[in-house]
């Protein structure tokens, strides 16, 4: 089979730092290729090279062959890369225009209209003729993404390029999108994948490259890399991504944080929706409570409550049997400095125009009083203990990864002594050499720390399995609680089964099918 | 829709207290003026005895809040009432005004935004390079400059030095479309700041817009650039325009008195500023209903314009 697109030897470099370097691939048609890597390995470089982009400022060198030019792009938002001021039908409408203009006037629009519906279909959204009435904020997220792939098909692409389309999804979610991709790579079309979720590339990829600070370290047939990975990068990677954590025992320490009967509300235009009920919820010093469920089960809402990020609601949050009022502004000082937060969007957390370092000691001047100095040194001496380099946190929060930037946030969250540190959702958007890190990096934490409590929004198990205990959330409802091992092995709400069994089944399926043929994809049969 | 329909009214029926409140502060300060239509009428040798004679004529020795009733009853069917210092009534003062203003405002607008939105999408397009350094420069040193001295200077230009147009509207009456060439001065001064401002606001919104990643897929797509520029990346800058386009609309409608003044254009601008002249109170009055309305309403088709363009924004009443 011919390559429908092929990248030989390619070179980006920015100010003589190499980001892809010397990289070559081929990619055949109704093939899903990989490229994997921990984020900085270059995989997204590379990726958006086979749709002729590169970074600002980028020397290249290096040849990418399209032999009929048409890659579709599936960007890790969809939202982002659907104009908001025009409708979905719209935005179909402009790329199927250039492809009518040869028949007569008046046959033009129904043609185009034909050939939307088609894709539509082809990216199974079914429901599509009422889709295109709708702007793209009306859409669900698995829709917008449904129509971002629609784009590419109605262009014709014969290479679609998805860049992370499973980052940050729950498990269901994560199935379907897997089944979409099979799809597309069914009607022939060629499927690159850059994610740094390995179950997902192992329940995909015919073709896995295995990418590391700007090379491809590893190439090899999927079956093979993952039954006999050569490099030692690989088996890393693998190794990270496989590795079981063993939950540490909930302990009987005092208790830190108590919720007792909270109903959280969110108010719109349409009136009072409950989103959150907890008639009860214990948080002891020296543990971690993971709060796990799908996005929409009211996860963040709760977290929020907790560090008086959100005020609407009823029922009490007390810290040491005190309870805390609803709002930040009437915490003291000695409140706001005892629950702090960890933000999903380290980059976000960070002003992008002051170094980390300043940012990290601000905490200690803000919110105990300590002298400028003092809290420097202070800063500095938590953000070595988290692992960064001097030299590293005094650079503005641009210039550090998103691992970096997330170890910093949780620095700067220390540096407030807190009684009690919610991570919202931390890890979810890192690869999995560093998730393990943080996840490690937090664990240490716990040890060093005998006072603190840990919360733990999450919707990925694996990350749940490192606290003590386990909340379940499900449409805002707290349907199950008690002791990770428990909840993970024997659950006993059937929703907590179904997201037990969810998470497990991407990677079995496939790892079964490794002993199949190497050529064709017999997951997708 | 019922969402959007419901909001409309809501902020219709806010506009409508608006208007009102901006009535009731138009007469308290009229009220606080020193003097009134009395002492106005009576002229230059004011004799005390006459004066009080006019003012019981004209009902002025009654209470305020019994004038300020009597007019507002009347407003509700419609009456604006009368003036005081010729006894016509307010509505044909409105009436008389409201042509060359509109048609001022019209003439205006039709240049305003194509000139605004061309030059803003040029400057954007060509961003950093000559041709939007050009627009940017111009447009700032325009916009500086205030417009009676734009207006006297191209009056001294175009008027007095070349000769090539009319000073003035003196002596056209109220029928200026017979006379295009005494408009031609008043529009290019009434221009001359707005398209500045706007062709600043699509600048920005359009170098935002053209940098985003939907417009980055739209290329990737092949699709062609005008298209790109005008239905991908203008929507997107146009929201912030719109919000100022109506501000802009607004203060073309309630008469620029100091364009109209410089050029004698008979419009509300100087009808109003006779009536404050002779402390007319009811036509004071009757202007500030028509210019509170006006603002109320345009600024809520703006708001439906931003609603239609950046449909995620929720809109507040």
């Amino acid at each position: 089979m011919n390559a429908v697109a092929e990248i030989k030897d390619l070179h980006v470099e920015i100010d003589g730092r190499p980001i892809v370097d010397g990289v070559s691939l081929q990619v055949r048609p109704g093939k899903i290729t990989a490229l994997v890597g921990a984020s900085g390995s270059g995989k997204t470089t590379t990726g958006l090279a086979l749709l002729g982009e590169y970074p600002a400022g980028a020397r290249v060198t290096g040849d990418v062959r399209i032999p009929n030019g048409l890659v579709g792009y599936v960007p890790q938002h969809p939202g982002a890369v659907l104009n908001p001021a025009r409708r979905v039908g719209a935005l179909l409408r402009d790329i199927a225009r250039d492809q009518v203009r040869s028949l007569p006037r008046p046959e033009r629009r129904a043609a185009a209209r034909t050939r939307i519906l088609h894709a539509l279909s082809a990216a199974q959204l079914p429901e599509g003729e009422s889709l295109l009435r709708r702007y793209p904020h009306q859409l669900s997220g698995g829709q917008q993404q449904r129509a971002v792939l629609a784009q590419a098909l109605l262009l014709g692409a014969r290479v679609v390029v998805a860049d992370e389309p499973t980052t940050g999804q729950d498990a269901l979610t994560k199935r379907r999108i897997v089944d979409q991709l099979a799809a597309v790579a069914r009607q022939g079309i060629a499927v690159v994948l850059l994610s740094h979720d390995l179950d997902v590339v192992r329940a995909l990829a015919d073709e896995v490259l295995v990418m590391r600070g700007g090379q491809v370290v590893e190439a090899a047939p999927a079956e093979q890399l993952w039954l006999a990975p050569r490099h030692p990068w690989t088996a890393e990677l693998l190794a990270a991504d496989g590795k079981t954590y063993d939950s540490p025992p909930t302990r009987e320490g005092h208790t830190a944080l108590q919720v007792r009967g909270l109903t959280a509300r969110h108010r719109d235009g349409a009136g009072i929706k409950e989103v959150v009920r907890i008639p009860e919820l214990t948080l002891r010093a020296g543990e971690c409570l993971a709060v796990v469920g799908r996005s929409g089960s009211g996860k963040t809402t709760l977290a929020r409550c907790l560090a008086g990020l959100h005020r609407d609601y009823a029922g009490d949050v007390l810290l040491d049997g005190t309870p805390l009022p609803r709002s930040l502004r009437a915490r003291t000082r000695e409140q706001l400095a005892a629950v702090q937060y960890v933000f999903q969007d380290a980059k976000a957390a960070f002003d992008e125009h002051r170094p980390v370092l300043d940012q990290v000691a601000r905490t200690a001047v803000r919110l105990r009083g300590t002298g400028p100095r003092e809290a420097l040194a202070e800063a500095l001496n938590t953000l070595t203990g988290l692992g960064l380099t001097e030299e590293l946190v005094r650079r503005r929060p641009g210039r550090l990864s998103g691992g970096e930037l997330q170890r910093t946030a949780l620095a700067r969250a220390l540096l407030a002594r807190p009684r009690v540190l919610i991570c919202d959702e931390i890890t979810s958007g890192l690869d999995t050499v560093t998730r393990r890190g943080l996840l490690d990096t937090l664990a240490v934490l716990l040890r060093d720390r005998p006072e603190l409590a840990l919360v733990l929004i999450t919707h990925d198990l694996d990350t749940a399995a490192t606290a003590a205990r386990i909340a379940v959330l499900d449409a805002g409802e707290l349907i199950e609680q008690g002791p990770a091992q428990q909840v993970l092995t024997a659950p006993r709400h059937e929703f907590t089964a179904s997201l037990v069994a969810g998470s497990t089944r991407l990677a079995p399926d496939l790892r079964g099918s490794a002993s199949g043929p190497v050529v064709g994809t017999p997951y997708l049969a | 829709m019922i969402g959007l329909r419901s909001w409309v009214a809501r902020r219709l029926l806010l506009g409508v207290a608006q208007t009102a409140a901006v009535v009731l502060l138009v007469f308290a300060l009229t009220e606080a003026l020193p003097g009134d239509a009395a002492v106005a009428l009576a002229g230059d040798q004011p004799d005390p005895e006459r004066i009080t004679a006019i003012r019981e004529a004209l009902h002025l020795d009654r209470p305020a809040y019994e004038r300020l009733a009597d007019w507002a009853a009347g407003l509700l069917h419609g009456d604006f009432g009368t003036s005081l210092a010729s006894g016509r009534p307010v509505s044909s003062y409105i009436a008389d005004g409201f042509g060359p203003t509109v048609l001022l405002a019209v003439l205006t607008m039709g240049l305003l935004v194509p000139a605004g939105v061309g030059l803003g999408v040029l400057a954007a397009r060509h961003e950093g390079r000559l041709a939007d350094r050009l627009v940017s420069s111009v447009t700032l040193g325009v916009y500086a400059v205030p417009e009676f001295a734009f207006g006297v200077l191209l009056i001294t230009v175009f008027a007095l030095r070349l000769g090539w147009l009319p000073p003035t509207a003196v002596g056209y009456g109220t029928d200026l479309l017979a006379h295009p060439a005494a408009l031609v001065l008043p529009v290019l001064v009434l221009l001359s700041r707005p398209v500045c401002s706007l062709a600043r606001l699509v600048r920005a919104g359009m170098i935002d817009a053209l940098a985003s990643p939907y417009v980055a897929q739209a290329r990737r797509y092949g699709i062609s650039g005008a298209r790109i520029r005008y239905a991908h990346a203008l929507p997107n800058a146009i929201a912030p325009a719109a919000q100022q386009l109506a501000r802009t609309i607004d203060w073309l409608l309630c008469g620029v008195i100091v364009v109209e003044a410089l050029y004698v254009i008979p419009g509300l601008g100087t009808v109003l500023m006779n009536a404050v002249a002779e402390r007319d109170v009811p036509v004071v009055q009757g202007l500030a209903v028509v210019f509170g309305l006006t603002a109320v309403v345009l600024n809520l088709g703006a708001d439906l314009v931003v609603h239609r363009f950046s449909p995620r924004a929720g809109v507040a009443a």
